[in-house]
């Protein structure tokens, strides 16, 4: 038991030394942002796929916000994909196509598979440009963004890239206010560390894009999987090709403003990263591909960030074990590391990477709240851990993944 | 002492010390005092020309003021809604821009209707806005200047924030352009000038005549790219003389391309890239580090560099019909550049004079 524990601790202090070093790095080191910078070129044509399930609340605000972005519209197909949407999402997606002759391509799904990848694969067939961006229907670009996002695609070395998620209904309550400082330590500090020292940044599926002869290298869109995304991420890592961060490349969204929403929508991130952690971690940490020794070795630990919750559960459940059974290995110094262990509920370190960014974004009064993020990661824990439990026990029952759409709470229009 | 009270008593002692954390905390969120979405860019994308814009609009309601200025050759003066202090110039006025010029002068906006020659070793902490010419004398420090018609620097002048030009844009030896540098129409820097951030149809960097202004061919740059094109080269890698490759390439190390080889496809090396004489790249050249352009040099997509960029004389970037950017923290530039475009130096951009 007590070396089980020593692995879970040993573990704990990896991912603890992986925050400080990239909060440190984002403080002090060299910031990458190779494309920001090209403003002038000669734009390739793109299609934006705007995945659209339900979404009545929101789908014109991003239409409308496509229609105004500056990049030159003859370049420019909007593809909304419009999963068997059973509300209104279909009329209002006519009238915009109406309105904009020529620049909209509706794709109506009213059959077949469910979830975002299985829609993004079927709609792949109206898609005959090297460059696709993908936008969930929540999201509002702004004018400059496309180009921003086309920009990286110039590097042949690329073949998906990630914008920055900001979100926009921060002062609903407690819980959007904790997702906008989770949101911010993801982006502004994890994410652009990892692309500063050349990692492994994650696709993150919208405010993203990706190069149509990289997908189909990689074998395009998996279906199988509840994040598709993350599983795209570390197919082209395998294949050979780069995803890239832009930080500068923001885009609002809306976060969840109920937990059951947001329990529901990290459960479903934790199977979807718990399925690509089992599918691909073996083959890039110790498989023949074209990772660096370092893309191997970050990209296996972000495989294993869901599974550290479970793990730490388990951790603990030891370490209250190993200590009412009077044991004190190392003169005590499995002790400390337990704590650490503990702290891992809401990790010292990514505290320190949240305020780290707030500092970064140039806000001060909303890292006061730091204090209630030990909620969020506790409502995560455990959410987390009981993905990982059903997930493993679906395995056993033969169910079959079961995809949940996030709930928008905008007002209809 | 009771020990129920001393358990009672240290219930609420570590109760209270678990909450103190927590008191800035529900401050906050009651009062939601930084609980605005962060601010992000919706609808400004970054252009160059912005500022020059909003300066405009921001005096537009001097042009009545203007044309009555010019009509009857006067000056006037007057307060602006933010309550900055302007001068209006109807006629050219030696004496008057010379005091304007002095350091210690009153700091005050300029607009002329007409043309605008300032005097040599003069500083000029405000916005100007020149209807006409402005013909700049040598050592000058500018903050802005707005030109509807040709800008001209003089000699080892400085610039602080932008300039814009609807006609051409000349810096003469020596000038330091810290700032956004515009123009409708043409970019002229000469030997030793610094520059960050240049936009314009057409950059020369010194004198061009030599260049061959011919690449007016249609290029895709990306569109075209397929996966079936790419070489992915683990390691240094180097194409020979003359060599045509019809492929885009992405080397894992450095790449030397020998003078007169021609790549038909878009080019990527992780480490030190060196393109010989007279290279032609049709599409794009990116290294993760830094490049070397050598002389006579053709390159028609982005030219992106992590670190720096050094491009010799003769060489051209991008074309008239399909203009592109040259990006790199560092760039070193000779005399007899052409660049059809945007050339943006994020550190420091430095223009080498030909002896």
């Amino acid at each position: 038991m007590i070396y089980v524990l020593y692995i879970i601790v040993l573990g704990i202090c990896v991912y603890t030394g992986r925050h400080y070093w990239f909060t440190l790095n984002r403080l002090f080191g060299f910031q990458r942002h190779p494309y920001i910078d090209i403003d002038t070129a000669d734009w390739p044509p793109v299609t934006v796929l705007v995945a659209a399930h339900n979404e009545e609340k929101v789908i014109a605000n991003i239409l409308d916000a496509l229609m105004t972005v500056k990049y030159p519209a003859d370049k420019m197909q909007v593809i909304p994909v419009n999963d068997r949407s059973s509300d209104r999402t279909r009329e209002i997606i006519d009238q915009y196509v109406e309105a904009f002759p020529g620049r909209i391509q509706p794709f109506h799904r009213v059959d077949g598979k469910p979830g975002k990848a299985a829609a993004l694969k079927d709609a792949m067939e109206l898609v005959d440009t090297e460059v696709i961006l993908i936008f969930d229907a929540d999201y509002l670009p702004g004018a400059g963004l496309i180009k921003q996002l086309v920009a990286p695609f110039f590097d042949l070395e690329v073949g998906g890239v990630m914008g920055r998620v900001v979100p926009l209904n921060v002062s609903a309550n407690l819980l959007t206010r904790l997702l906008d400082l989770e949101r911010s330590g993801g982006y502004q500090v994890d994410q652009q560390a990892r692309m500063n020292l050349r990692l492994v940044p994650q696709h993150g599926g919208t405010v993203a894009g990706v190069r149509l002869s990289a997908l189909r290298d990689v074998g395009g869109w998996n279906e199988n999987t509840l994040t598709e995304d993350t599983d795209l991420t570390y197919r082209l890592l395998l294949g050979g090709w780069k995803t890239v961060y832009q930080n500068r490349s923001e885009c609002y969204e809306e976060v969840p403003e109920v937990w059951p929403v947001r329990i529901k929508q990290i459960m479903r991130w934790a199977k979807g990263h718990n399925q690509a952690m089992v599918t691909y971690s073996f083959r890039l940490l110790l498989g023949k591909n074209r990772a660096t020794l370092r893309e191997r070795i970050d990209g296996t630990l972000l495989l294993g960030v869901y599974a550290m919750a479970p793990i730490t559960l388990i951790g603990w459940a030891l370490a209250i074990g190993v200590f009412y059974q009077g044991v004190a290995p190392l003169h005590g110094v499995i002790a400390l590391l337990s704590l650490t262990a503990y702290a891992a509920l809401g990790n010292l370190a990514a505290f320190f990477e949240i305020a780290a960014a707030a500092r970064l974004d140039g806000t001060r009064k909303r890292v006061a709240l730091l204090p209630f993020l030990i909620l969020g990661f506790g409502v995560s824990i455990f959410s987390v851990s009981r993905a990982a439990v059903s997930q493993i026990s679906d395995f056993f029952s033969g169910a079959e993944l079961h995809w949940d759409k996030t709930e928008r709470f905008r007002k209809v229009l | 002492m009771n020990p129920y009270l001393a358990v009672t008593a240290l219930v609420f002692m570590v109760g209270l010390m678990f909450l103190l954390p927590l008191v800035p905390a529900l401050l906050e969120l009651r009062r939601k005092s930084d609980a605005l979405p962060l601010s992000v860019v919706q609808q400004n994308a970054g252009e160059i020309r912005y500022f020059a814009s909003s300066f405009r609009a921001y005096i537009h309601e001097l042009e009545p003021t203007i044309r009555e200025c010019v009509d009857s050759g006067t000056t006037a003066t007057g307060t602006l809604p933010n309550g900055e202090e302007y001068v209006v110039l109807g006629r050219a006025d030696e004496h008057l821009m010379q005091a304007l010029g002095q350091r210690d002068a009153r700091p005050m906006v300029i607009t002329a209707g007409v043309d605008l020659f300032m005097p040599a070793e003069a500083t000029f902490s405000k916005d100007i806005y020149a209807g006409a010419q402005f013909v700049g004398g040598e050592k000058n420090s500018y903050r802005t200047i707005l030109g509807d018609k040709n800008v001209h620097l003089g000699a080892s002048s400085r610039v602080l924030r932008w300039v814009h030009a609807v006609g051409e844009f000349t810096a003469e030896l020596g000038c330091k352009l810290l700032g956004r540098i515009s123009s409708d129409s043409l970019i002229c820097l000469h030997g030793n000038c610094s520059f960050l951030r240049l936009n314009a149809p057409r950059i020369e960097i010194g004198r061009v005549d030599a260049i061959a202004d011919a690449n007016t061919q249609s290029y895709a740059v990306a569109a075209r790219a397929g996966a079936s094109r790419r070489i992915l080269h683990d390691g240094d890698f180097e194409i020979s003389a003359g060599e045509v490759i019809a492929n885009d390439i992405v080397v894992r190390g450095n790449l030397r391309i020998r003078s007169g080889a021609r790549v038909c496809g878009s080019v990527k090396s992780l480490s030190e890239l060196v393109l010989e004489d007279a290279v032609s790249i049709e599409g794009s050249l990116i290294s993760a580090t830094e490049m070397h352009i050598g002389p006579r040099c053709t390159i028609h997509g982005p030219v992106v560099a992590e670190r720096e960029i050094s491009i010799a004389t003769g060489v051209q970037c991008g074309s008239a019909e399909h203009p592109t950017t040259v990006s790199a923290p560092s760039i070193e530039i000779e005399e007899g550049v052409l660049v059809f475009g945007t050339l943006w130096a994020r550190d420091y951009g430095q223009v080498v004079a030909i002896p």
